[in-house]
């Protein structure tokens, strides 16, 4: 950090950089293949459509129209190709292993399936640069030059294992512009940080000890334990991931550079549309740009349209190449996470709950007419957020589970053999993890809950803390801190003193 | 607060941490390494290394003789050493103890304090690892011990995980009178506190491997001895350090359970004590009879206090209590040879030889009418003493039981014990008499606010006569009786004693651990020396009231000097020679009103 702003200003990228392919080492040599491929392939895909698009400015006037054309079907075959080279190696190094064994099990015939290291975050920086070719097809910027300044961008290495999925145009000036010590961006990006630890370290580690627990011996449990771990699971899963993309925000922030949200309350969404523009925002805004839009104004959904226009008429006939859209972006969104039916099923059901919602929103419209208050009220609002929470929670089921069986198993127990006293009568302090524990967990998540909510409502909570006194201020730093490495950090690999010999 | 403010308290802030974790681990001092709150039990189980050295610079002066080596060295009582010795020991034994730990170990104390006798344990394990030198924790020994730079070994305990701190606290607060897992050490022998082991009823084998399984199926892994020569170069520097310094140096080589020592092949076994004799002759006790016993055994690789106390017997020529023939060896260089011999021609242990089953009956009142209840009239009783004797028992007291498996004393065939619960004057008047009769024994347990009453207590509610200490003086002379406690004041009655009413000798719900053990103490020693003034001589056996016992109270008979416990468990008892602990928790048969037929059919059932 110091080197960084100690370093000549135009050459800070090149320790980010340097940084960044020294951290992607770190975490595991032989993948680094992977990256730099990914990054050739889409740098030289970039600088080609800048060229063909030059060209395209450059046309007679006279043959403008067939020479776009051909450039048009030019710029098409490199983004396919792009596309292709790129996605079929994630397809290979993600989903080959699944997609042999089902056939396996399906036709009996058995495909080789090596075994390869999967590289770090080669879901995001796929889809990132991918986003960086189509916005090249799209003319959006003019492709980077300099090969170093795109291999920063795609490997910058706060976000390069997690996220957020960054747009060229919006990182890469930051990137490599002159960067002084800034103390505002230290405090925002320390206190960022802090906040993110605090989310992964000391909540979601804590509570997944139980949710892992109950989760590898669900057929153990009655019902409302299987609840209880899950409602654990959605707790370790929100602050594990937004956890990790603060930390992330954090040291960018503290580098000067702002990295887009990722998460925005998502505990506040109002509906399954909603959550999902608050949860895992670059991906969903990645989805719309580069799948949705692209989809949608595709030739067969136009025609799906028309037809739809045509035949069904009304509303229905309106949305239905929307809704079919939507359909395939949830349905991607649930496979992106992983390579088994379980994601699969989950993308199905995004899929179908969401374009269900679309298409029956006429109806939804004449119902809220005729209903005796308002749907403005908070309580409309606590109850549609009520519906989401319960929508998403049953998600969690199957993303959870260790087979999508076992998550229709662990549903089936929660709604047959729900036996409530299981929650009062001490189990939950046999899955791991102590009172204490769950002590903790609770206050965080409603430290983190009241943090939220001021947020929703508009607050600003740094700014509140930055107007308290000096003393609360630095309380404000110290117990965190304290908090942080005593319930955090130590502890994970502490071994408590062997009493092997006490037993005798 | 200006960002830059904010910044430079955070920076102020996170480098406050490390001295927080340094004072924090410095005031509170888990491993007992710089010497505040001290709780050597405690600091000795995190790291016996540590603490013990720690615990012994307060308390040189206290000692002039120690017992060196590994875990299983823990179970040659101090005790004994120092009668045998006239010595004052210290059993510095740590767990894990490789030869060169124990090298260390006495090169520190022979250094540090003017040492009359070293006994050293070397165990078959040493064989087998030698010089690890741990650098965990929990597994070092100090610096000045084992000549590390002093510097970074405080600064790994400065900075240690703050949650061995915590732990003290935390185990400070649920710390109780009882061994915990977190403090199993005894501070004053540096042995293992075993106390709860040590009252632990053992009874047949059935019930034992229910309670060891890992007797039933020892898994066999075969191991291998590849440290012999530097382990036993270590022992020949401990014999010439011993030697300049003029301290006695005894080498023991402790019991190993049979099943461990057939991990070991009969080549290594023999290089290993070939080995040993090569540099001192020394007292083997590896392979005996006894290592074919899992009883002896806490686990298969440490032997029982019990047999700590033979070993010591063996060595010392104690030739009072009892100890296996073929217990102990003294191996010279000379009769190694032969030695080895019967250290690899293991065998089967025949039960018979030094095991009794002995079922004890349990009387209370005896009347001239028919019996109901606990109550049993006198015809009936000598109805079934016939029977007894006609079956071919024989009453042998508890004192008979003790001299079983203290000293080995044999017991007449079919023996049993008959015992009467309260100290009714029917005893004297009927039992008595009729016990006589037939050349039986009997003993009785009485209460001490009971003794010569037919009253309860100052409550003026008629109760069951009650004989008094001359009836009592009476019987014990005629060498028919044996009295013992049946506690003074804890066979309290819901009807007559104002609350809260004690369920026998157990605690009281709220009352607080060290109030219940001072009215135990209180109460059974009251009991214990009234029984003493009132017959002329000592009693060591106690019956416990409804049969109500704990762990707890177990521990603080045995404190009392108390030798044997009954309860009411239905079971006949099985004793082992060589192993007291077998008359704590006896079990006994509650006889009503029945024949001298049914009860021989109950016990032979």
């Amino acid at each position: 950090m110091l080197l960084y702003y100690l370093l000549p200003k135009r050459v800070q990228w090149g320790l980010l950089l340097a940084a960044s392919y020294g951290f992607y080492l770190a975490g595991g040599p032989s993948t680094i293949v992977y990256l730099l491929f990914t990054t050739a392939v889409t740098y030289g895909a970039g600088l080609l459509l800048g060229a063909l698009n030059q060209k395209g400015k450059q046309l007679p006037p006279q043959d403008k129209k067939a020479g776009l054309q051909r450039i048009r079907s030019k710029k098409n075959a490199v983004v396919l190709l792009t596309c292709l080279v790129n996605f079929g190696l994630l397809y290979f190094l993600k989903y080959w292993g699944f997609t042999a064994e089902v056939l396996d099990q399906v036709t009996g015939i058995s495909l080789a399936v090596p075994d390869l290291l999967m590289p770090l975050g080669i879901s995001f920086y796929i889809f990132q640069s991918i986003g960086y070719v189509i916005d090249c097809h799209r003319g959006k910027y003019p492709p980077e030059r300099n090969f170093f300044r795109y291999a920063l961008f795609i490997s910058f290495f706060p976000q390069v294992v997690q996220g957020p999925i960054a747009r060229f145009d919006q990182l890469s000036p930051q990137l490599f512009s002159p960067k002084k010590l800034d103390y505002e961006n230290l405090q925002y990006g320390i206190q960022l940080a802090m906040w993110g630890y605090f989310k992964k370290l000391v909540l979601a580690e804590r509570i997944g000890v139980m949710v892992n627990t109950v989760y590898s011996d669900y057929g153990s449990y009655p019902g409302s334990i299987l609840a209880f771990a899950t409602l654990g699971y959605c707790i370790q899963l929100y602050c594990d991931f937004s956890g990790g993309i603060d930390i992330t925000r954090g040291i960018a922030k503290m580098l000067g550079i702002d990295l887009a949200e990722n998460f925005r309350c998502p505990i506040y969404a109002r509906s399954l549309t909603d959550y999902w523009r608050r949860w895992h925002i670059t991906l969903g805004s990645w989805m719309r740009d580069y799948v949705f839009y692209p989809l949608a104004l595709s030739k067969p959904f136009r025609k799906l349209g028309s037809f739809g226009r045509a035949h069904l008429g009304g509303v229905m006939g309106k949305i239905l190449a929307t809704s079919a859209a939507t359909f395939v972006v949830y349905f991607i969104i649930g496979i992106w996470h992983g390579a088994n039916f379980r994601y699969i099923f989950y993308g199905f059901y995004n899929g179908i709950l969401i374009t269900a919602g679309l298409l029956l929103e006429p109806a939804f419209v004449k119902l809220r007419a005729k209903l005796p208050f308002s749907c403005d009220s908070r309580g409309f609002h606590g109850v549609q957020m009520v519906r989401t929470w319960l929508i998403v929670f049953v998600g969690r089921y199957i993303t959870r589970a260790p087979r999508l069986l076992a998550a229709f198993v662990m549903l089936k127990e929660t709604v047959l053999h729900f036996q409530p006293s299981a929650l009062v009568d001490g189990t939950i302090l046999t899955l791991g993890i102590g009172a204490m524990d769950y002590m903790v967990v609770f206050l965080g998540m409603a430290v983190i809950l009241l943090v939220e909510w001021y947020q929703e409502k508009g607050g600003h909570a740094r700014k509140w803390l930055s107007q308290r006194s000096a003393c609360v201020q630095v309380g404000a730093i110290m117990i965190p801190l304290l908090v942080i490495v005593l319930l955090g950090a130590i502890g994970q690999n502490y071994v408590a003193a062997e009493f092997i010999y006490a037993q005798f | 607060m200006s960002p830059k403010k904010w910044v430079i308290s955070f920076l102020c802030c996170l480098a406050a941490l490390p001295l927080l974790l340094a004072g924090f681990n410095f005031v509170v001092d888990p491993f007992g390494v710089f010497g505040n709150c001290t709780w050597y039990s405690f600091s000795e189980t995190l790291n016996p290394r540590v603490a013990k050295i720690s615990y012994l610079k307060e308390h040189f002066d206290q000692y002039d003789s120690y017992l060196v080596g590994c875990s299983s060295t823990s179970s040659f009582p101090v005790e004994d050493l120092n009668q045998y010795l006239d010595a004052s020991f210290y059993n510095t034994i740590v767990y894990g103890a490789d030869m060169s730990d124990s090298e260390k170990i006495v090169q520190y104390l022979l250094a540090n304090d003017e040492v009359k006798n070293i006994v050293l344990n070397v165990y078959i394990d040493n064989g087998m690892v030698y010089g690890t030198g741990e650098d965990e924790l929990t597994m070092k020994l100090p610096a000045e011990v084992s000549g590390a730079p002093a510097l970074p070994y405080y600064l790994s305990y400065l900075f240690a995980d703050p949650n061995y701190a915590f732990d003290k606290i935390e185990a400070a607060m649920e710390d109780s009178f009882l061994t915990k897992p977190f403090d199993v050490f005894n501070e004053e022998t540096g042995a293992y506190d075993k106390r709860v082991r040590d009252i632990e009823h053992i009874g047949d084998m059935e019930r034992y491997l229910e309670a060891y399984p890992e007797f039933v199926t020892y898994p066999h892994v075969p191991q291998t001895m590849e440290q012999i020569d530097a382990c036993m170069e270590s022992i020949q520097r401990i014999k010439e350090m011993c030697k300049a310094a003029g301290t006695t140096l005894y080498v023991v080589c402790a019991p190993v359970y049979s099943d461990y020592l057939a991990n070991f092949t009969a080549e290594d076994i023999g290089a290993f004590y070939t080995a040993l004799a090569q540099v001192t002759p020394y007292w083997d006790f590896s392979y005996s009879s006894v290592s074919e016993e899992p009883r002896y055994f806490y686990d298969a690789t440490h032997f029982r206090n019990a047999v700590g106390t033979m070993a010591l017997g063996r060595m010392f020529g104690n030739d009072t209590i009892y100890i296996p023939e073929d217990f102990g060896v003294y191996v010279t260089e000379q009769t190694v040879g032969e030695h080895i011999k019967t250290l690899t021609n293991r065998f089967e242990r025949e039960d018979e030889s030094y095991t009794q089953e002995v079922p004890i009956l349990m009387y209370h009142h005896l009347s001239q009418e028919t019996g109901s209840g606990t109550t049993i009239s006198a015809a009936a009783f000598e109805d079934q003493i016939a029977a007894l004797q006609a079956n071919g028992y024989t009453a042998v007291t508890l004192e008979d039981l003790y001299d079983y498996v203290t000293y080995g004393t044999e017991l007449p065939d079919k023996p049993i014990v008959i015992t009467f619960d309260d100290g009714y004057e029917s005893n004297y008047t009927l039992a008595y008499p009729i016990l006589e009769r037939y050349g039986f024994c009997g003993t009785i347990f009485t209460i001490g606010v009971s003794v010569g009453k037919d009253t309860y207590k100052d409550t003026g509610a008629a109760i069951i006569p009650h004989f008094d200490w001359e009836q009592a003086r009476e019987m014990v002379a005629s060498g028919v009786i044996e009295i013992g406690s049946h506690t003074y004041d804890f066979h309290q009655s819901e009807a007559l004693d104002p609350a809260p009413v004690r369920s026998g000798v157990l605690q009281l719900p709220g009352e607080s651990e060290e109030d219940y053990i001072t009215a135990f103490r209180s109460d059974i020693s009251r009991s214990l020396a009234e029984i003493e003034a009132g017959l002329g001589e000592p009693v060591h056996i106690l019956a416990y009231p409804f049969g109500f016992y704990t762990e707890l109270s177990q521990v603080l008979c045995r404190e009392q000097g108390i030798y044997a416990t009954l309860t009411v468990e239905e079971r006949v008892n099985t004793l082992v020679k060589g192993l007291p602990q077998c008359l704590y928790g006896l079990g006994r048969f509650n006889v009503t009103e029945s024949s001298g037929q049914e009860l021989i059919a109950r016990l032979e059932a």
